[in-house]
């Protein structure tokens, strides 16, 4: 396994890689932080919030640093999806899984390897999005006169570092599923069109028109909750229970499909 | 160990597809052995069985002395290429490599040795994007080579190179089969296998159809012997007299072409010269490899028709 870990890294280092799988991740996160900073309303009496915006009182809470990244949470959490299924289908579309089962022929060492290397990168990624986002809300905050007191206080470094796991949990939680198109489908372009497709608008449609409950229960809407630390909807633990399962489900079928079929 | 593959009854079925029927191979180890046969013929994917990457329906097979159903067995000792060289684009030739050194836990020292044996040291820090096809198929040998391979599978390797990427090819694996490696490759090119193989498996439909030496395939195989009068009128006598001999006679351009063993001319040349004959030429005509290829098909599916 820590062989295909080192092996996927050679791969991870890629400039395009480091360029979308990062850097992407970064510019979202550093706009989303512009955004919720500079759009704040003093006062909130007189210029009612209006969507997207939040008060000064709201942003100087100890959660108010990591506010714009837990917004686009779910977009991180989708540039997991599309890294991951990228990663696996490319290797098929691209002749090159041959090449790496000739020399690991323990299919589920190398899956597990690969995977590995993915949540690292992108547990890497998250990290490296919250503290850029944090470093641009201490710069921008001051300007608008915001209080930045509590984010330096010890509830706001808690507050950060629960975030930064939540923010990791979903996006591994998308990756997953990522990962689990990707082997199935074996084609990045058709893998991540319709992971998207799945996470974005079939999970929306079925809680909007079908099953209003389904915010509890479909992977995509869980893993978000996750992002946010539990919704009103779906409390944290509840949602951390029943991602748990789907990951333990996700992953037998992804590894039965990897190890059984041809290559 | 005197062989290195040894499959018995090995049979690939895709859904009503039989691609690899029954097949009984043997590859002494040590020579390079070819894989011939035409496009969809079964050659790929008897070797992907090989490799481990697809599961038999039916039978077994062993390599380097261990079964195909524990690839991690023997893969370690095991280089392929398989169809056409993949590679990542956007990572050079040296980093394609380390992806599958690590992998594999090989040296990276290997990567230099490789590219080296290749000829791919100067372009090894070059994107692969930028490679030509032979480039990548040199790329896909060096791969091959990475563990110091007991047993080098290679598949098709010459496809689409040009003469001059072919005949380097030839010299690759000729130089494989010099340092005791034995070698399988595969193509549908006959003329290429004739030229670098010392053993030879032919497949067509999914069934092996011949294996031995090649020597020994085109031996068997009758040649023709061409034999021209002094004078045209007697062409007509030459070719009765072999056939009256048993052997198959025609005309053709002026030359009675006689489909004969090669050990038959000087017979020939004894009984047109008792019969009144001067001949003018005597030559023969051996067969190639392609056509002792299309005799031996051609007679499976005679006897295939035959019931």
């Amino acid at each position: 396994m820590w062989g295909a870990f080192a092996s996927e890294w050679v791969k991870l280092r890629r400039r395009a890689m480091l360029l979308w799988g990062l850097g992407g991740g970064l510019f979202f996160a550093v706009l989303a932080t512009i955004f919720t900073i500079e759009r704040a309303v003093k006062n909130p009496t007189l210029f009612p919030l209006r969507r997207g915006r939040i008060s000064f009182a709201e942003l100087e809470q100890p959660t108010g640093l990591v506010h714009g990244v837990t917004d686009i949470s779910a977009l991180i959490g989708i540039v997991a999806l599309c890294l991951f299924a990228g990663a696996f289908a490319t290797e098929y579309s691209q002749g090159t899984m041959r090449n790496l089962l000739v020399r690991e022929p323990r299919r589920a060492q190398l899956l597990s390897g690969k995977f590995l290397a993915l949540v690292l990168f992108i547990g890497l990624a998250v990290v490296l999005e919250i503290a850029v986002s944090c470093a641009v809300a201490f710069i921008l905050a001051p300007g608008r006169d915001i209080t930045t007191s509590a984010w330096s206080s010890t509830a706001g470094v808690n507050d950060l570092l629960a975030a930064t796991l939540h923010v990791f949990l979903a996006s591994v939680g998308y990756g997953m599923l990522g990962a689990a198109f990707g082997v199935l489908l074996r084609s990045p372009g058709v893998a991540i069109g319709a992971a998207v497709a799945y996470v974005v608008a079939i999970e929306g449609i079925v809680v909007g028109a079908i099953w209003s409950n389904g915010d509890r229960w479909l992977p995509g809407q869980l893993f978000s909750a996750i992002a946010h630390g539990g919704t009103s909807d779906s409390s944290y633990h509840h949602s951390l229970i029943t991602v748990a399962v789907y990951v333990v489900l996700i992953a037998a079928g992804t590894l039965t499909v990897f190890s059984r079929r041809d290559a | 160990m005197t062989s290195s593959v040894v499959t018995s009854a090995l049979t690939k079925r895709f859904g009503p597809r039989l691609a690899v029927n029954a097949v009984d191979i043997e590859l002494p180890a040590g020579v390079v052995s070819g894989f011939v046969g035409p496009n969809g013929a079964g050659k790929t994917t008897t070797i992907q069985l090989l490799l481990g990457l697809c599961r038999p329906t039916s039978g077994t097979a062993e390599v380097l002395g261990r079964p195909i159903t524990d690839p991690a067995s023997y893969l370690g000792r095991v280089g392929a290429l398989i169809e056409a060289p993949s590679f990542y684009p956007t990572l050079s030739g040296r980093r394609n490599l380390e992806v599958l050194t690590r992998l594999g836990r090989i040296k990276s020292s290997r990567i230099a040795e490789v590219l080296a044996m290749v000829e791919l040291s100067d372009r090894g820090d070059d994107f692969v994007r930028a490679y030509s096809l032979g480039m990548k198929q040199r790329l896909g040998v060096a791969a091959a080579l990475l563990p110091d391979p007991e047993l080098c599978i290679l598949d098709e390797p010459t496809n689409g190179l040009d003469p001059a990427g072919i005949r380097e090819m030839r010299a690759v694996i000729r130089g494989l089969a010099d340092r005791g490696i034995s070698v399988f490759v595969s193509s549908h090119l006959l003329a290429e296998i004739e030229a670098v193989c010392d053993h030879l498996v032919m497949i067509d439909n999914g069934r092996i159809v011949f294996q031995g030496g090649v020597g020994k395939l085109i031996a068997a195989q009758h040649s023709d012997i061409v034999a021209t009068p002094e004078h045209a009128s007697d062409l007509q006598a030459l070719t009765d007299l072999c056939i009256a001999a048993g052997k198959p006679a025609r005309i053709e351009q002026g030359e009675v072409h006689v489909q004969a063993p090669e050990d038959w001319a000087p017979e020939l040349n004894r009984q047109a010269m008792a019969a009144g004959i001067t001949l003018r030429g005597l030559t023969v005509s051996r067969a190639s490899l392609e056509q002792a290829f299309f005799a031996i098909t051609d007679a499976a599916q005679k006897e295939d028709a035959d019931g």
